[in-house]
């Protein structure tokens, strides 16, 4: 359980960077239009940010959750 | 140093009349810097010396945007340092681990808040940059890599690095116990504990070497990546951003090991290999660096741009001159020192912090270089050639950071031991 939810984050952390960088944030090419220049999604930013957390905060739960077979 | 049965390790709890003295110092540089950032707050940015290029004939990025960037430098080489001790079972290191993390996560929240003083409306701009960012700009990366992704990375590290620590000392009843059992969070000093946090921590060392390259080849980009700007468009920004960022952050860390093995009498724990590891490193970074320097100079001096050879100019001649000359000797002095030690086996502790320290006052030199001059000299426009002095509000806020850096680390020592504890 333990190992399985820190890995979940993991990709979980990894996929929102990925999504929020290529799909929600601003499209990366020549800014010359508004399309260019305006995120698709506001405060994608912020989700790229989250994503980041989340794979450190896997470590954190990787290393605090007790084992299913702990006393 | 085992943890005894009352008292607990490296002067922690323990205040001194040296400690309070320098706390004393830092409070003032703090409060000082505060009130020089009211006044900015209060009347704008107008109280310091930034100014627009080109109408203006000013550098809107001055003393702050060069120290958010000698902040993020001093940043690398703690993690850096933290990590490979980790990663490569540098078993004689482990002394200098923890302050190492400690001077990351403080260069680091130093870094964002210089990038706070440097804004106008800073709560409006952290937003702004959240919610509209572009993936494509290295601001975007700046902020999210560099200042927090890195950041939060360091922080968990820091926390989970010092649970066991924590744990021990929650044996030991005192004012600080609560907190040390909060930090412990329920740790067991179990075999299956520590091989579980070895495990961890390998997996996050091996993340934050990466992360930690990619975060301050971004902080290069953002003006490596500036077609316009002679002196800062080029492929060199990001490698030697890199390379200067460990220079100046192992140039802190040998200043402080000295300084903490002084006053905690560590003599034994960080002994001269652990000096003669650091020197040999920054021996690396500064020849790498030295080496970038001259290719750069020779590509301008080469370049029949007129742009870059009119801010070249001002770098070795001009208004610039005093402190691109007192960065060349601030690294030159080390190197050759560096040198020698390598050279004949024989390494001093006074030399290894004389160099550290010069090392910082070339880092600090060659930031506002690489920041002010290519606004003011190096315009592809028909402007008028700008000037740049920082006010008193920017050298009082600076100070006020650097007083902030050193309470955050001398509190940080009082309540929490800043090398691993030994066994009980």
């Amino acid at each position: 359980m333990r190992k399985t939810l820190s890995l979940s984050m993991v990709v979980l952390g990894f996929a929102l960077q990925a999504i929020s960088y290529f799909a929600l944030a601003a499209p990366l090419g020549t800014p010359t239009s508004p399309a260019y220049a305006d995120p698709r999604l506001p405060f994608a930013p912020l989700l790229f940010i989250v994503g980041v957390a989340l794979v450190f905060l896997a470590a954190v739960v990787y290393e605090l959750m007790p084992d299913k077979n702990a006393k | 140093m085992a943890v005894q049965t009352q008292k607990l390790p490296y002067g922690i709890g323990r205040i001194s009349g040296g400690w309070l003295l320098a706390l004393l110092v830092a409070l003032v540089f703090t409060v000082f810097g505060g009130y020089a950032y009211a006044q900015q707050l209060i009347y704008g940015e107008v109280v310091t010396g930034m100014r627009d290029i080109g109408t203006m004939a000013g550098a809107p990025w001055g003393l702050y945007i060069a120290f958010v960037v000698y902040f993020e430098g001093v940043s690398f080489a703690g993690i850096a340092v933290a990590a490979l001790i980790r990663l490569l079972d540098l078993d004689h290191l482990k002394p200098i681990a923890r302050m190492a993390q400690v001077m990351t996560v403080i260069a680091l929240i130093l870094g964002g808040l210089g990038v706070i003083a440097d804004v106008g409306k800073p709560g409006r701009a952290f937003i702004n940059l959240l919610k509209y960012a572009r993936p494509g700009s290295p601001f975007f990366g700046t902020l999210t890599i560099a200042i927090l992704g890195f950041l939060f990375g360091a922080l968990v590290y820091l926390y989970l690095d010092g649970r066991r620590d924590a744990a021990l000392l929650a044996k030991v009843p005192g004012k600080f116990q609560g907190f040390y059992r909060w930090w412990a969070a329920g740790y067991q000093d179990t075999p299956e504990a520590r091989e579980r946090h070895e495990r961890a921590s390998f997996w996050l060392a091996l993340a934050i070497i990466p992360l930690l390259v990619v975060a301050h080849s971004t902080l290069g980009f953002v003006f490596g990546l500036q077609v316009g700007r002679p002196g800062w468009f080029g492929t060199l920004q990001a490698p030697g951003f890199l390379a200067m960022a460990g220079v100046s952050g192992l140039g802190h860390l040998i200043v402080l090991a000295a300084i903490l093995r002084k006053v905690y009498g560590l003599e034994e724990q960080i002994d001269i290999a652990v000096f003669r590891w650091l020197s040999n490193l920054l021996l690396i970074f500064t020849a790498v660096y030295v080496y970038f320097m001259v290719v750069e100079w020779l590509t301008s001096v080469y370049s029949a741009n007129t742009a870059e050879a009119q801010l070249l100019n001002a770098l070795l001649r001009g208004e610039y001159a005093w402190i691109f000359w007192l960065s060349v000797v601030s690294l030159l002095i080390p190197l050759v020192l560096l040198i020698g030690q390598f050279a004949t086996g024989k390494y001093r502790i006074g030399w290894l912090v004389f160099s550290g320290v010069l090392v910082n006052v070339a880092a600090i030199g060659k930031r506002f270089l690489v920041v002010v001059p290519s606004q003011t000299h190096g315009s592809l426009m028909p402007y008028v050639i700008g000037s740049y002095s920082p006010t008193w509000v920017e050298i009082g806020v600076v100070l006020g950071l650097m007083g902030l850096g050193a309470l955050l680390f001398m509190l940080f020592a009082k309540v929490f031991p800043i090398m691993e504890v030994e066994e009980v």
